[in-house]
């Protein structure tokens, strides 16, 4: 099933999808140094570039894994790769929407805005507003599409939402087995949670983007305040959770081919995936907790949704990958490096999101550094480490050949150690109450941003050895034993 | 509520022990491989113990954590003496003396866009917040039992002046 043309499709991607994040981590830095107050930004400046940063963080990790899947997808199923390249336009024409807002327009009400402020008070002129919204629904309209063409196959692959989840096999898997049937790969789960679940955002996403377009049309068209929070949470938190879920792939496949083992399909993991189908969209409540006017259910739901969230993470994929890696023989190179590196970057940040999704914690914590703390951990050192992992896996598999001792050494210490110093600035300062988001930080502020400076810049220098690293194994000539 | 330092503590504690765990894991005779049932087998059977104790953890420390959700301030404290807040670009309203030991209560509004109404106590740490939300009111109940300058911090992302607005009050 499998084709030059899907893997080309992944590559681009792929590739896209990293070097936005190359330029996304440099605007990242520059901000941390601001804060540092080594760089002098004015507060306009910091909060577009922060903006930017912002979406263009998220919209690369999407775009990487969602390359993954689709190519993942198509060695199962046929798929019709102008499909991806048509949603890949949109991603890029609402990237470039989005440029256009920041950069000349100076829009800066960051990507998660709050009604009513992209129209208060604001220093930007309001077209730039809209080319914010318009570049946002584009990247909606694109994933809609991938989700669209991905649920699609799926469910006429495995006939229907029960052969797509496997709920005969679980509720009858005697049955389903004598009959000769087999659920669908580990993969494809993570496929169709990201296409069903990214649909629903994707929609979420277009009417809160297509209200706040009403708005600015016309400002005597009202949102309710506590409505638009709602949306714009549930959407903004189930996109970043989708992009772990998405690079989740790569585990599944690409550890197996470090280990030389199988990663089966179980009951566990399909019952797994549907409380992930559930979680994702539902534990967006603890992001307001701090609203009380919000029903009290909906926070009670909010905490409890958040911790049996990490269940199927430390019970299911995490402990699988665990088992697989086990007294496998697996010799670590950078691919197998970074995908176990990743699942531990994933447990870690999950740590730190438990946390803050425990009330009273949240009281502490809630749009302290801690929650910029935790999503770095398990963006950067989680779904970037399993991109890249999926990555090298395949680059290395293609040459036969692994990076020596020394490069492997420089590139962990720069991603994990820089990566380490980096996200442990963000906790020790939320900690200590220092608010998310401040162009110019309270004390003790500055200290940690100029530590987490550092730290940024040791694990760009690791990244950049990495990728060119990656370039010198893709140019190598293609392995006999693979060819 | 004051407790961040020890939620961090907790936060270092068990990062430390998961990535100890995992690390071990991965490295214990790795060149010394086994047969993937047989590590499948021993791995089934711990995860039942291990999904087990995950979920009593979750589900205990849901239910330890109910009685300090900070949601009981309307019926809560019918004697408690209320103080209006309203927040807008870039400035709070908020009472200059609030009493100490006495439980109070801040209704906290916004005039223009989303606000947070973040006390941060003598010591600098957060003490209590709330969300400022134009056309709805929030009711936080609090008890200050130490005297001092309190400062008020925004918490949420309220445009270009954010990062300076700031209040605050003495509690004698």
């Amino acid at each position: 099933m499998q084709s030059r043309a899907g893997a080309r499709v992944m590559w681009i991607y792929l590739g896209t999808g990293i070097a936005i994040f190359a330029l996304m981590t440099l605007a990242g830095i520059l901000l941390r140094a601001a804060q540092a107050g080594w760089i002098p930004v004015d507060p306009g400046t910091f909060y577009s570039i922060l903006s930017l940063h912002g979406v263009g963080m998220i919209v690369a990790m999407a775009i990487a894994g969602l390359g993954t899947l689709w190519y993942l997808v198509r060695r199962e199923i046929d798929l019709d790769e102008r499909i991806a390249y048509l949603a890949y336009g949109f991603f890029i024409a609402g990237v470039v929407s989005a440029i256009i807002s920041v950069v000349p327009g100076r829009y800066g009400s960051l990507w998660t805005m709050l009604y009513p402020l992209p129209f208060v008070g604001t220093y930007w002129p309001s077209w730039a507003t809209g080319a914010w919204l318009i570049g946002n629904a584009l990247v909606m309209l694109g994933f809609m599409l991938w989700c669209a063409q991905i649920l699609g196959a799926l469910l006429e692959k495995y006939g229907g939402v029960r052969g797509m989840l496997a709920i005969d096999y679980v509720f009858a898997k005697r049955a389903f087995t004598e009959a000769g049937r087999k659920p669908p790969p580990p993969a494809m789960f993570a496929a169709a949670i990201t296409a069903f679940d990214g649909f629903i955002t994707g929609m979420v996403g277009l009417v809160i983007g297509t209200a706040l377009l009403v708005h600015l049309i016309d400002p005597s068209v009202a949102i309710d305040p506590l409505w638009a929070k709602n949306l714009t949470y549930l959407f903004g938190h189930s996109i970043a959770n989708l992009a772990m879920y998405m690079a989740v792939a790569g585990v599944y496949v690409g550890l197996p081919m470090c280990t030389k083992r199988a990663y089966h399909t179980s009951p566990q993991l399909a019952v797994a995936w549907w409380a992930t189908l559930l979680f994702v969209i539902i534990a967006y409540f603890h992001h307001l907790y701090m609203d009380f006017a919000q029903m009290q259910w909906m926070q009670f739901v909010g905490e409890i949704a958040s911790y049996l969230a990490a269940i199927p993470v430390v019970v299911v994929t995490v402990y699988g990958g665990v088992m697989l890696v086990h007294r496998s023989g697996m010799r670590w190179s950078l691919g197998s490096m970074f995908l176990y590196g990743g699942m531990i970057g994933w447990v870690v940040g999950g740590i730190g999101a438990v946390l803050d999704a425990t009330i009273p914690a949240n009281i502490d914590l809630h749009n302290t550094l801690w929650v910029p703390a935790h999503f770095h951990t398990y963006l950067l050192e989680g779904v970037l480490l399993f991109t890249l992992g999926w990555a090298f896996v395949n680059l290395e598999q293609r040459a036969d050949a692994v990076s020596s001792l020394m490069l492997r050494w420089l590139v962990g210490l720069g991603m994990f150690g820089g990566g380490a110093l980096f996200v442990f600035a963000f906790y020790i300062a939320g900690a200590a109450g220092v608010p998310r988001r401040y162009a110019v930080e309270p004390a003790p502020g500055p200290l940690w941003a100029s530590v987490a400076t550092v730290g940024a810049i040791v694990f760009f220098i690791g990244f950049a050895i990495c990728v060119f690293e990656g370039v010198r194994l893709a140019s190598l000539p293609k392995s006999d034993v693979t060819a | 509520m004051g407790n961040a330092y020890l939620i961090f503590n907790i936060f270092i504690v068990v990062a430390a022990l998961a990535i100890i765990a995992m690390l071990f894991l991965a490295n214990y005779r790795l060149h010394e491989p086994l047969p993937q049932e047989v590590v499948t087998s021993r791995g089934y059977t711990l995860r039942r113990y291990w999904f087990w104790l995950v979920l009593v953890v979750a589900v205990v420390t849901f239910a330890m954590t109910i009685p300090y959700f900070p949601y009981h301030a309307a019926g809560a404290s019918a004697s408690a003496k209320h103080f209006s807040v309203v927040a807008q670009q870039y400035s709070f309203s908020v009472p200059a003396v609030v009493p100490v030991g006495v439980p109070v209560i801040f209704d906290v509004t916004s005039r223009d866009v989303n606000h947070g109404f973040g006390i941060y106590g003598p010591d600098g740490a957060i003490v209590g917040q709330v969300q400022a939300m134009p056309g709805y009111t929030n009711h936080l109940l609090m008890t200050f039992t130490v005297a001092g300058h309190y400062t008020i911090r925004c918490l949420e992302y309220c445009g270009i002046a954010h990062a300076a607005m700031q209040a605050g009050f003495d509690v004698p």
